[in-house]
């Protein structure tokens, strides 16, 4: 088995630079077309019912989404970090 | 104050208490209703007229504004800022990516307030409007919430 390895900073900064940009009218028509299927559609609710089980109030939930995301920025290099 | 240390239920407090006409939107809107996604900044979407008093209530937490409240309504958009990051939409009205003109005042007309922030009131857009919000910005990841979101809708809501 191959060693994963890192993305260059490069091909990183391509990556968000693609995640961040900002879709022409035709490409959002045309992924707004795309209808929900059934099983994306459970999936996500699946997830709801986790979270909202988990935990039942607003801030609980947002204390939970400081948590993860401290999580994720200390897991990401230092230059994605600004 | 640190970020870390960040009360959110004294800051949603002292937002109602300013009695400032504010919607959570973004993320973190999506995350008070129950989908758990990633995000590093609080989105609101404030009356035009009430910037002063959002800037105001929230000082005593260290967040300081980008702009006056002037050229805030004159830019659309400022930013609260210090170990946090509060972006601040204060415009009558925002157009989306495919161009429907969305009005706060509509959006605050059909708001939803949630339970659970004791002492405050914590207003978020209903889940067409929520859904409204996310094609200001047309990135990718705005579609991905809007799928999250639509599943939600389909659920019932909350």
């Amino acid at each position: 088995m191959r060693p994963v390895t890192r993305p260059t900073a490069e091909a990183r900064a391509r990556m968000r630079a693609l995640a961040e940009r900002t879709l022409s009218a035709a490409e959002w028509k045309s992924a707004l077309a795309i209808p929900l299927l059934e099983a994306e559609r459970e999936e996500a609710l699946s997830l709801v019912r986790w979270f909202r089980r988990r935990y039942p109030t607003p801030l609980e939930r947002l204390a939970y989404a400081r948590r993860a995301y401290r999580r994720w920025r200390a897991a990401m290099p230092h230059e994605e970090k600004s | 104050m640190q970020g870390t240390e960040f009360d959110e239920a004294d800051f949603f407090r002292a937002i109602a208490e300013s009695g400032a006409r504010a919607l959570l939107i973004g993320r973190r809107a999506l995350i008070v209703l129950g989908i758990p996604v990633l995000t590093a900044d609080y989105d609101f979407w404030i009356h035009i007229d009430d910037a002063g008093r959002l800037n105001a209530a929230v000082e005593r937490f260290g967040l300081a504004p980008t702009h006056s409240p002037e050229q805030a309504r004159a830019r659309g958009r400022y930013v609260l800022e210090n170990d946090e990051r509060v972006d601040v939409l204060v415009a009558r009205s925002v157009p989306t990516v495919d161009g429907v003109r969305v009005a706060f005042d509509d959006l605050w007309e059909r708001r939803q307030q949630l339970p659970g922030v004791p002492g405050a009131s914590l207003f978020v857009p209903g889940l067409d409007d929520l859904i409204l919000t996310k094609r200001f910005g047309g990135r990718p990841k705005d579609l991905e919430d809007i799928r999250l979101l639509e599943a939600l809708r389909a659920e019932g809501g909350e």
